[in-house]
């Protein structure tokens, strides 16, 4: 080769590196510049400069040091790598909502956040160092964060019980019990109810064909003079257990005959005494002392009547029993007498108690309720349907089968549909590639699938088998809580330990007593050892509270000791043996460790001492605030008129020593006494005896305008009285 | 090669000067979330934990955060009874209380007193702090977090609007 093209050559391959050079260095350039910006750094650098505007700078810089800041908890396999960014997230002085986020402390909540890390509780991921990245789905990262209002979900993946501090999530599971979701789906933690939908197999002989039918079409709808919806689903804060099917007419028609059909025990009418018929004849008017009668055994603590006040249908009463505006009108006279005199013989799993009935009272009310309790044009939208035709019963029941209405109800002869949808335990842990949007135009979330799903199940799935439920968006929202916090059982060993399991109280009782505590269904209404419902008292400790003597008379008599309660112990008319069987039992059962009577010797409270007692209650401690004596004070706590004849002293002394050790939720505050001062207070409640006893009839007669006044407030909703029944 | 150097030493300057002069730019304003990078979370992210209806105006909502929804929580249990006018239960034991208890979110009385104030009135009653004794004492059935939940919850239901002092002196948070 010439030397001359040996220096072109040269020439061209100098620019040619140089060129390549510079392309080199621009390159190695770019990319400590770009390190320089990366998101991370940024936010690292602008928290020095916000941490240098605030006054207590070198508090929130003495943790601070550039570079990735990670929580590590091996034991849970978390490696968050969020307070990179979020860097003040455990500085107190930055809690404000002023301070701008990534900055912002978390609020105090039980779980530290340098034991648990931020993606258990809050999703995205911790690996991430870029915004998008951690927070949303991106293709190689799926889950993304769950928003603040559904955060309580996290809380229930591993606290199976309910806490206080997460009522969304507890409300979304109580609705997933009440609706028997379970019936057809699978879920987490959720047992199935003793008491799903009502027992079929006798529905015949309860109402008739066109009821059925219009119960299938439209499930609880109470129409207004003007025809309009009154209260439904969405209207009234209780929505119907029985969700809407979307039946055709034939389908109606094919279903309802089939129901109508299903008469398994004949209903025998009930003989009432000559004497009661007759005086009823001579004397219509008696319908009204049937409403009093319905008042005074306190039906509306189970059950809800429409009431129309001021042009508008409220709902009062409570949700335990089945919403009785127009029941007259549905049910068939024989059926109701038998219903009330042993609600068990037709529904054994039944919550209604069984009174005992004088002929006089139980006609009464049966005639208030066929008379008042009805809708003359209950049924004038329903087409006649006449006879059922046996092909249109054989179509009834394939429909049944069909449409999974044996998932929730019984009928002898057809097996239970357990597992007829989908397997939902693990929905709440699903990522968006799993679900099925079909032509639904929400955004393509779990969350917006989830909500979907419920609200109107055909628009994600024409060919949905699933019901349509009315929920109102708050209840829409705990539904959705509880589901997302079902993520399947745990495959990390660490988190499958801290798993805390609900409990599953059971209290049974053998014997005399168990019988009355079976017949009139004590645990609907009162709890035992953490067992039974919540509307009225805890009686886990009743024999350490109460005196054998009041116990005895409130059985049969029951008085209210919180004037403001609108829901009240029903009159059940006990015998004398059955409350004493009952006053024993509780006496003797259901005591308290705290509670010594044997400590408490009533020689110790002398006059002096209780004169002492009554200063403090009056003046030094003002309890009238929240007590009644006779007709003065406060009605926050029950009333002390008659406290001397009702509480044990040595109950009294232990609840002023520490009342939340007696019943954990109760809202008396805890003063800590000196024992001098509980002495002389205890000696100055015993003072307090009601000389004579109210009689019966005066009783029954203050009750009632009291009960009418309030009756208005009781739609308020249910939180009322487990607020101050466990204020008790 | 002589040639280059000046070139690429220009060049390598220049393309640090310019990204240092925008960095220094955007990032005087200590708001990280305008960044074109890191853009504003979806409305869902941002939407609030719990609410409360204002009393006095129900098409006022007023968003809560944790703290503030377990004070409403605490407030509901404990306070309603005598702090407000309606109750879960139907009537108020306010108007049978002489002095009348303050409404919780009454800003014109509240909104004055401090933090610590508060915190002292919860926690130790009315008769403590020279006011009716008709307010007990909680400090010992709720705890310090409890106690400012509510006190949080109150702050954030007032009408007129709590404004937090322009400097908080050396008050519980620092404790």
């Amino acid at each position: 080769m010439p030397s001359e093209e040996m220096g072109k050559v040269s020439k061209r391959l100098r620019a040619a590196f140089a060129l390549s050079s510079v392309v080199f260095v621009a390159v190695l350039a770019a990319s400590p510049v770009r390190d320089y910006f990366r998101e991370w750094k940024r936010y690292e650098r602008s928290y020095v400069r916000f941490a240098q505007t605030r006054p207590d700078t070198r508090a929130l810089l003495a943790d601070f040091r550039f570079g990735i800041d990670q929580i590590w908890a091996p034991q849970l396999n978390v490696v968050d790598r969020c307070t990179t960014c979020h860097l003040g997230i455990s500085e107190p002085t930055l809690q404000d909502v002023s301070v701008p986020q990534p900055f912002r402390a978390h609020p105090p909540i039980p779980h530290h956040v340098q034991d648990w890390g931020c993606v258990v509780c809050h999703r995205g991921q911790g690996l991430a160092t870029e915004v998008t990245e951690a927070h949303e789905t991106t293709l190689a990262w799926e889950q993304p964060l769950l928003p603040i209002r559904y955060i309580q979900a996290s809380c229930g993946a591993c606290h199976e019980d309910d806490l206080p501090e997460t009522p969304q999530l507890s409300r979304g599971r109580e609705l997933l019990t009440k609706f028997n979701c379970e019936g057809c789906h699978r879920l987490q933690g959720i047992e199935r109810p003793a008491m799903i939908g009502p027992d079929l197999k006798n529905i015949g002989t309860k109402v008739s064909r066109e009821w059925i039918y219009k119960w299938l079409k439209e499930p609880r709808t109470i129409l207004d003079s003007q025809g309009n919806i009154a209260v439904n689903g969405y209207e009234y804060e209780e929505t119907p257990r029985m969700p809407k099917f979307r039946l055709g007419e034939a389908e109606l028609r094919d279903l309802s005959a089939y129901l109508s059909t299903l008469k398994s025990r004949a209903v025998e009418p009930y003989q009432f005494e000559a004497r009661v018929v007759a005086a009823w004849q001579k004397r219509p008017d008696l319908v009204d002392r049937g409403e009093l009668r319905f008042r005074q055994m306190f039906c509306t603590d189970c059950h809800a009547l429409a009431v129309v006040r001021a042009g508008t249908t409220t709902m009062i009463g409570g949700d335990i029993g089945p919403e009785l505006t127009k029941v007259g009108s549905k049910v068939n006279p024989d059926w109701l007498v038998r219903w009330l005199r042993d609600p068990q013989s037709y529904l054994p799993q039944s919550k209604m108690p069984r009174y005992e009935w004088s002929d006089e009272d139980l006609y009464t009310v049966t005639q208030y309720i066929e008379k008042r309790l009805v809708d003359p044009d209950f049924m004038s939208s329903i087409p006649k349907l006449g006879p059922a035709t046996p092909s249109e019963t054989q179509n009834g029941r394939l429909l049944f089968l069909e449409k999974g209405c044996a998932s929730c109800h019984r009928i002898t002869g057809i097996a239970p549909q357990q597992d007829f949808g989908p397997d939902l335990s693990a929905l709440g842990g699903k990522s968006v590639s799993e679900l099925y949007f079909g032509e639904a135009k929400v955004p393509h979330t779990l969350i917006a699938y989830i909500q979907a799903k419920i609200a109107d199940p055909l628009k994600v799935n024409p060919a949905a088998r699933m019901p349509q439920f009315n929920l109102n968006p708050a209840d829409l929202d705990a539904i959705t809580t509880a589901l997302l916090s079902m993520k399947g059982t745990p495959t990390n060993p660490g988190f499958a330990s801290l798993v805390a399991p609900s409990h599953h109280a059971s209290f049974n009782v053998a014997g005399e007593f168990g019988q009355i505590y079976e017949r009139y269904r004590c645990y609907v209404c009162h709890r035992f050892n953490g067992y039974g419902g919540t509307l009225a008292p805890d009686l886990s400790f009743e024999g350490s509270r109460a005196q054998r003597g009041w116990l005895l008379s409130y059985l049969k008599d029951p008085l209210t000791l919180r004037p403001t309660l609108t829901a009240r112990m029903p009159q059940f008319n006990m015998t004398a043996e059955e409350a004493n069987t009952a006053a024993d039992y509780l006496e003797l059962v259901m005591q308290s460790p705290l509670v010594n009577k044997a400590s408490v010797s009533s020689k110790d409270f002398t006059a002096e001492i209780a004169a002492l007692g009554k200063q403090l209650y009056e003046v030094k401690y003002q309890c009238q605030a929240c007590h009644t004596i006779g007709s003065s004070g406060g009605y926050v706590g029950p009333a002390l008129t008659n406290v001397g004849n009702w509480l044990n002293p040595a109950w009294i002394e232990a609840w002023l020593r520490n009342p939340q050790a007696l019943i954990p939720d109760t809202i008396e505050p805890r003063h800590e006494f000196p024992e001098s001062e509980i002495k002389a207070l205890t000696a100055y409640l015993l003072t307090l005896k009601q000389t004579a006893p109210v009689s019966r009839r005066a009783g029954r007669a203050s009750l009632r305008p009291a009960y009418a006044g309030s009756a208005l407030r009781r739609g308020s909703g249910s939180s009322t009285s487990s607020a101050t029944g466990g204020a008790k | 090669m002589r040639r280059f150097a000046p070139i690429l030493a220009l060049m390598f300057l220049g393309f640090v000067s310019a990204c240092r002069k925008h960095g220094s730019a955007s990032l005087t304003v200590p708001e990280p979330n305008r960044r074109e990078s890191a853009p504003l979370p979806p409305d869902s992210l941002r939407s609030t934990y719990d609410t409360e209806q204002d009393w006095s105006n129900p098409d006022h909502v007023i968003p809560l955060n944790y703290e503030q929804s377990q004070g409403k929580r605490l407030f509901y249990a404990y306070c309603v009874w005598c702090h407000a006018d309606s109750t879960p239960a139907g009537p108020s034991n306010r108007a049978n209380l002489t002095p009348n208890p303050h409404l919780i979110n009454d800003g014109t009385a509240l909104n004055a007193l401090s933090d610590q104030y508060m915190e002292d009135m919860i926690a130790l009653g009315g008769s403590a702090l020279g006011k009716s004794a008709m307010m007990p004492p909680y400090g010992k059935s709720l705890d310090r977090d409890q106690i400012r939940a509510l006190i949080a919850y109150m702050r954030a239901v007032a009408q007129p609007p709590y404004q937090k002092p322009a400097r908080p002196g050396p008050s519980y948070e620092r404790r």
